[in-house]
């Protein structure tokens, strides 16, 4: 009951121990003491105490204290509980409170609702109620709950490096403002990162106004910019255009990685697998041509791997193609899959979508809205919205205005320009340049060595905004929290720059609004203003086809493509622990970035994983490990910008490498070159194995084969073991026919794309510790759920496939980087989490009864029973059991990057035996600073206990919130039967994974209520369990993948990959069914 | 060879197992007698910042138990009132006390006051209030006659075995949920006669609310 639920007023602020030291130095007691040379008694003893007396009174108080130890001191430590001096209205103590509020991203926002308990944010759900969200969330959004609580975070108001106090800084700003306002703003230059605030533009618009002369650069290392760009040049009309993916039935994309680390991508998958659902009729079709392996050449049902700078012609082909003109297939393309697309896409007028991706040129944006606008696809499948073009200018044209030495002051907002701007930009020297650099920063970063002033900025969960979402709909931003360092908001900043005397975000906020004191309490309500979007447009194509040709890379010149990392972003969330441990939804590496390149390119050049290597691009060297990536194009180099910081913080700094070394601006460039270090790298990497070996974990079939046997997958069910009469019967058998509901969960892998925001949303819900790259090395990360990500190859190209099954496996792990059949793969997702057995392998092992199961079907863990044995992880047939090796929550942040398998590990601080050693002498070492434990100790969720060493832990369906949901609905029952939770009332709560998915892959429900979605998807021909041949019984079961391929296309086949490995291994599951004679590829 | 071992040594093993017997059990019993939750939690009994009094307020006042500790009903913590809670009553009543001057000052300036906690379970026990007082279990069940005490005691175990004994048969505890706040209700004065009637409605109680003998780890421990 510290935190009160309404903010402190900014005068008591800040740390507790701070303000006693401060009020302790106003009594009388306290200037007593400074008063006196020595304290009391510390030379004399007090008038009439004699020695004799002294010594009595002494032992009477030993005497006193062992009786103390005796009997309090048998009991816990006194503790208190503080309750308000004015009771709150409508705040119940224990009980979360839910608020309407946003993230704001580049180029627009995601629409949330973010938990507050005591007074603190602890979680970010998808705000359900905007319009056409489904409540999800992107893997950002779920992560930036973390960084309100980084200790690392700029707290201080810093001139020069040293720190000064705020109202100095104000005076700064104050000072700025008034220098402006004489020169009219000559000299005053603002770079800042894109924003689609209202009341930011306001401002901006504001200053433009007041200070003439100053002018405006926008910045983002990682621009989707060219989506407006190209649209507002195909229609002639500034327009954004926003992908309806739901609407088509042909879907082209051209290098987009609309799935995975586009912008947008929650909105993206969540259309996108509307269109996806077979049990529904139809299916839409996914072409891409790709160079990188992405999640979106994952999905696809047609996948060309063409080096990035070929792209552009293949659009032009397939272009022409859709005209009915002839065309020349760019190197090393199949022209039949050119003209079947375009016949595909053609067939299907009104109902196409070609998407260009955001590492492409404009030219070839331009491409894929002629093929839109020529197919009927503009107004249905690309909605364009009317926007405001953005008049500032770029990083280029600034650092030109800095050279010639004409920009006086240069105000940062937001970025950190020294990190990522283009490397032949010198952004270091160029911005020193200014006279005075200002800047509002989230970090003492890179950039905050080459500042003046340094303002620490508020995250978006402590500060008044707004923005406007990609589909033009005005969302509030309301914050959870005061500034917990006393950061600055970059409305107030630039208010206080423009020389406004309203400084108060809240009340600019609230002014741009404008509207009645209902409207605005509805606004904040409903987390966003009901019709604020602008009508679509559908002009006509008014650009003209640009003719593209791309040379194809070769060994000696080799194309570079920058992405946008899915975890770290442009490096934004460096100093996130939990995206830096998150598996790359591809390649699932951890704490890195890799130089990716296909075996082909790989062979050619000599490298093998782990090698480090030397890029070399337009004069730049940057040095990477090398990672062979299945399914990439040849002479086609992937590298992710966001790694590599310097200056980061405890998580951050000195992970990966930096990509913005050799970065010029175009993320994709050709002529690079590289050249073994003859030094190798460790890669921490949470799945070795790519192949499934055959083994039916995923089932997949095409469109057409899954008409013909919609239960394809039930038939590659393993030979089960005879069942033997057991002595012992199940108890849930029993505790079934008496419980209110019994749990299970139903994943359909035909949506899920593998985007990872559920491993995310996991670890937010559920106190998940990060543990370091050295520990996922030793295959100890703790994430309670993990995306699979399975390879799988035509067998007559599985070459190796067969010894693999002899080998050694570790050796066989290292040596598929060199197997011919990673060339061409398909890929699969599936999410892997406690399948909560009803009969569980890990409960019978257990030597004290600390899994077992509840009534309703989930397999429990009572972690303050476990002694961690570790049985049953060795038991669990799915690998979902997670052990505490280490105190991962009392461990450093710096510990996090320790040196991999130091030599001394007995003698490191918190591992081996030698603890007690390290314990006796300070129980504090090898522990958090206090810093960290103040901060971390604020994002964890008070309804899940914190795991410490020696337990092992995993999912339980987010029992916390079952458990929430049952009590609700029982104190609600009252003296009433009204106790079953009901998905129809919606009682049911949903789990945090089913929550974050923006797919709606993962559904979880009350399989005993027959109504329920998920008995529904459970009844489906598609439902399979994974391993069910071991009789475990799991209670999570999986909806079966169903891909729809074109069969005119050259690479058709009848069936996935994955099930002609399985026949290869296991032989034709139909053999024996009616159906076998239709079935094919034998 | 007779002369190793003595006559008296065939008497030394029971002599020795005897010993050990009693020993143990001396051991055993005091442990169990003075280092489980009964002895080492019943009867704590803390001063508290504020010499306030239950026995006069819910006993002698009559003051029900949800006014102050109004969150009994709606979360896990039954909550403690803030001192404005404590102002309506003492604006007019004892409004100069000086055994007040702390409530005062805490509703005056907002600083907390200290009250030290007397009822606490693990941090690894995720107890609710709601559900237990809003499906007819009395707060004396836990917290004994909290209406005759000047200070707060420790007066149950709280134990994990305390627990299960209601969660293992909760007929024998359920009440009525309009009497779950009245610590000296019972079902009838003739002591018989109320332990027969608990039986029965109890029962009744059980079936008609489907209240459920929950005794999996999960419906504690998350």
């Amino acid at each position: 009951m510290k935190n009160n639920s309404n903010h402190l007023a900014p005068g008591v602020t800040g740390r507790r121990y701070w303000r006693s030291l401060d009020e302790l130095a106003d009594t009388a007691e306290f200037k007593e003491w400074l008063q006196r040379e020595f304290p009391q008694g510390a030379s004399e003893l007090e008038e009439g105490v004699s020695r004799r007396h002294f010594v009595r009174i002494m032992s009477a108080s030993l005497m006193l204290a062992g009786i103390g130890v005796m009997g309090a001191g048998c009991r816990r430590p006194e503790e208190h509980l503080e309750p308000f001096g004015q009771q709150q209205e409508n705040y119940t103590f224990g009980e979360a409170q839910y608020f309407a509020t946003a993230m704001p991203t580049r180029g627009g926002a995601i629409p949330l609702l973010a938990k507050s308990y005591e007074g603190r944010p602890i979680k970010v759900e998808g705000n359900a109620e905007f319009p056409g969200s489904n409540g999800s969330t992107d893997r950002y959004s779920q992560a930036s709950i973390l960084d309100v609580y980084d200790p690392d975070r700029a707290k201080r108001f810093k001139n020069g490096g040293k720190i000064v106090a705020p109202e100095d800084a104000f005076a700064a700003l104050a000072q700025l403002s008034q220098a402006a306002a004489t020169s009219g703003g000559q000299g005053l230059a603002f770079l800042t990162d894109r924003s689609t605030s209202p009341s930011r533009h306001r401002l901006q618009d504001l200053i433009s106004q007041k200070f003439p002369n100053a002018k405006w650069f926008a910045y983002e290392p990682v621009d989707s910019d060219v989506q407006q760009r190209a649209a507002t040049q195909a229609f002639g009309q500034a327009v954004h255009p926003v992908y309806h993916f739901e609407k088509a039935k042909v879907i082209v994309s051209l290098g987009s990685d609309f799935l995975g680390t586009e912008d947008e991508v929650q909105n993206h998958i969540h259309r996108y697998v509307q269109g996806r659902k077979p049990e529904s009729g139809s299916m839409s079709r996914l072409y891409v041509v790709e160079s990188l392996f992405t999640l979106t050449g994952a999905g696809a049902d047609h996948r060309l791997r063409l080096a990035s700078a070929q792209i552009g012609a293949l659009a032009a082909a397939l272009n022409a193609a859709v005209a009915g003109s002839t065309f020349t297939a760019p190197a090393g393309v199949d022209a039949k899959w050119i003209s079947e697309c375009a016949k595909d896409l053609a067939a299907n007028k009104g109902a196409v979508l070609v998407v260009a991706g955001q590492t492409q040129p404009i030219e070839v944006h331009l491409l894929a809205h002629a093929i839109n606008a020529a197919l009927g696809g503009v107004g249905t499948t690309v909605a364009l919205h009317p926007v405001t073009p953005s008049p500032a200018g770029n990083i280029g044209d600034l650092a030109q205005l800095l050279n010639a030495g004409s920009v006086q002051t240069l105000v940062l907002l937001g970025g950190n320009p020294v990190y990522n701007a283009p490397a032949d930009l010198n952004w270091a020297v160029t911005q020193r340049k200014a006279k005075t650099v200002v800047r509002l920063g989230y970090y003492e970063d890179e950039t905050f060595a080459q500042t003046d002033w340094h303002l620490p900025a508020a995250h978006y969960l402590e500060s008044w905004g707004d923005a406007v979402t990609s589909d033009g709909i005005t969302v509030p931003v309301q914050p959870l929290i005061q500034p917990l360092f006393g950061g600055l908001n970059e409305l107030e900043f630039l208010a206080r720059i423009a020389g406004e005397t309203q400084t108060s975000a809240h009340e600019i906020v609230r002014a741009t609004f404008g509207g009645g004191d209902e409207d605005w309490k509805k606004f904040l309500f409903n987390g966003y203003q009901a019709d604020s979007s602008p009508a679509t447009v559908t002009p006509g194509f008014a650009g003209t086809v640009p003719d593209v040709k791309g040379a194809a890379p070769s060994a000696s010149s080799l194309e570079v493509v920058f992405y946008r990392d899915a975890k770290v972003d442009d490096g934004r969330f460096g100093n996130n622990g939990w995206m830096q441990e998150l598996p790359e939804p591809i390649t699932k590496i951890t704490w890195d970035n890799a130089v990716l390149l296909s075996r082909r390119t790989a062979r050619e050049l000599g490298v093998e994983n782990g090698d480090l290597v030397e890029v070399t691009l337009n004069g730049h060297t940057v040095i990477g490990p090398i990672w062979t990536q299945p399914g990439m194009a040849d002479y086609s180099l992937g590298i992710a910008l966001g790694y590599g910081r310097t200056v980061a913080g405890r998580v951050g700094t000195g992970v990966g490498f930096n990509a913005y070394a050799i970065f010029t601006g175009s993320y994709v460039a050709t002529g690079a070159t590289i050249k073994k270090t003859g030094q190798t790298y460790v890669i921490a990497t949470t799945q070795h194995h790519w192949s499934m070996e055959g083994r039916a974990v995923v089932r997949e079939a095409n469109w057409a084969e899954y008409q013909k046997l919609p239960d394809f997958a039930e038939k590659m069910h393993g030979e089960e073991a005879p069942v033997i009469k057991s002595l012992y019967p199940n108890p849930l058998d029993e505790a079934k026919k008496t419980a209110l509901h019994q749990w299970g969960m139903s994943i359909d892998l035909t949506s899920c794309v593998g985007c990872g925001t559920c491993v995310v949303a996991c670890q937010s819900e559920n106190n998940i510790p990060i543990v370091g790259k050295d520990q996922v090395t030793r295959g100890r990360e703790m994430h309670w759920m993990r995306i699979d990500r399975y390879y799988t190859a035509d067998p007559a190209t599985e070459d190796t496939q067969k010894s693999i099954l002899e080998q050694d496996s570790f050796q066989t792990d290292e040596k598929q980087q060199f197997a011919a059949w990673i060339d061409e793969v398909q890929a699969v997702n599936q999410p892997m989490l406690c399948q909560q057995c009803e009969a569980a392998p890990c409960e019978n092992v257990c030597p004290v009864a600390a899994t077992v199961h509840d009534q309703e079907g989930l397999n429990v863990m009572a972690y303050n029973r476990c002694i961690g044995t570790r049985y049953c992880s060795n038991n669990c047939p799915y690998k979902v059991r997670r052990f505490n090796y280490l105190d991962y929550n009392k461990r450093p942040l710096a510990d996090l990057k320790g040196t991999l398998y130091p030599t001394a590990m007995l003698g490191s601080k918190t591992d081996g035996e030698l603890d007690i050693v390290r314990w006796w002498r300070d129980p504090n070492s090898g522990m958090r600073t206090e810093d960290e434990w103040d901060l971390i100790k604020m994002v964890k969720n008070p309804d899940v206990t914190v795991r410490m060493r020696g337990v092992m832990e995993k999912c339980t369906y987010c029992t916390q919130r079952i458990e929430h949901a049952k009590i609700k609905q029982k104190a609600k029952a009252g003296a009433s039967d009204n106790v079953r939770l009901r998905e129809s009332e919606g009682t049911v709560p949903k789990t945090a994974c089913q929550q974050a998915c923006p797919a709606g892959a993962i559904v979880f429900g009350d399989v005993s209520d027959p109504e329920s979605s998920v008995s529904k998807l459970k009844a489906l021909d598609r439902n399979y369990t994974v391993l069910g041949d071991l009789l475990t019984k799991p209670r999570t079961t999986y909806l079966s993948r169903v891909r729809n391929p074109n069969p005119a296309m050259p690479d058709y086949r009848e069936w996935p990959h994955s099930f002609e490995e399985y026949e290869k291994h296991n032989g034709n599951p139909f053999v024996n069914t009616p159906e076998s004679a239709q079935k094919g590829n034998s | 060879m007779s002369a190793i071992f003595p006559k008296w040594t065939n008497w030394a093993p029971l002599a020795l197992g005897a010993v050990v017997a009693v020993i143990g059990g001396v051991v055993t019993a005091g442990v169990t007698l003075y280092c489980t939750p009964k002895h080492t939690r019943v009867g704590y009994e803390p001063v508290q910042p504020v010499p306030f009094s239950h026995k006069i307020h819910a006993g002698q006042m009559g003051l029900d138990c949800r006014y102050c500790h109004n969150g009994v009903e709606k979360s896990w913590f039954a909550n403690l009132p803030g001192a404005s809670t404590c102002m309506n009553c003492h604006n007019q009543v004892m409004k100069d006390d000086p055994l007040l001057a702390v409530v005062r000052e805490s509703a005056a300036t907002g600083k907390p006051i200290p009250w030290v906690q007397v009822h606490k379970v693990p941090d690894y026990v995720y107890f609710n209030h709601s559900v237990h007082v809003t499906r007819g279990i009395g707060c004396v069940e836990c917290h004994g006659r909290i209406d005759q005490m000047d200070e707060v005691y420790h007066a149950k175990s709280l134990s994990m075995s305390f627990c299960l004994d209601c969660h293992r048969n909760p007929a024998a505890h359920i009440r009525p949920t309009a009497q779950v706040t009245h610590l000296d209700w019972q079902w009838s004065t003739n002591a018989a006669e109320a332990a027969e009637m608990q039986a029965t409605n109890g029962a009744k109680f059980v079936h008609d609310w489907k209240v459920e003998s929950l005794q999996s780890c999960s419906a504690c421990h998350r």
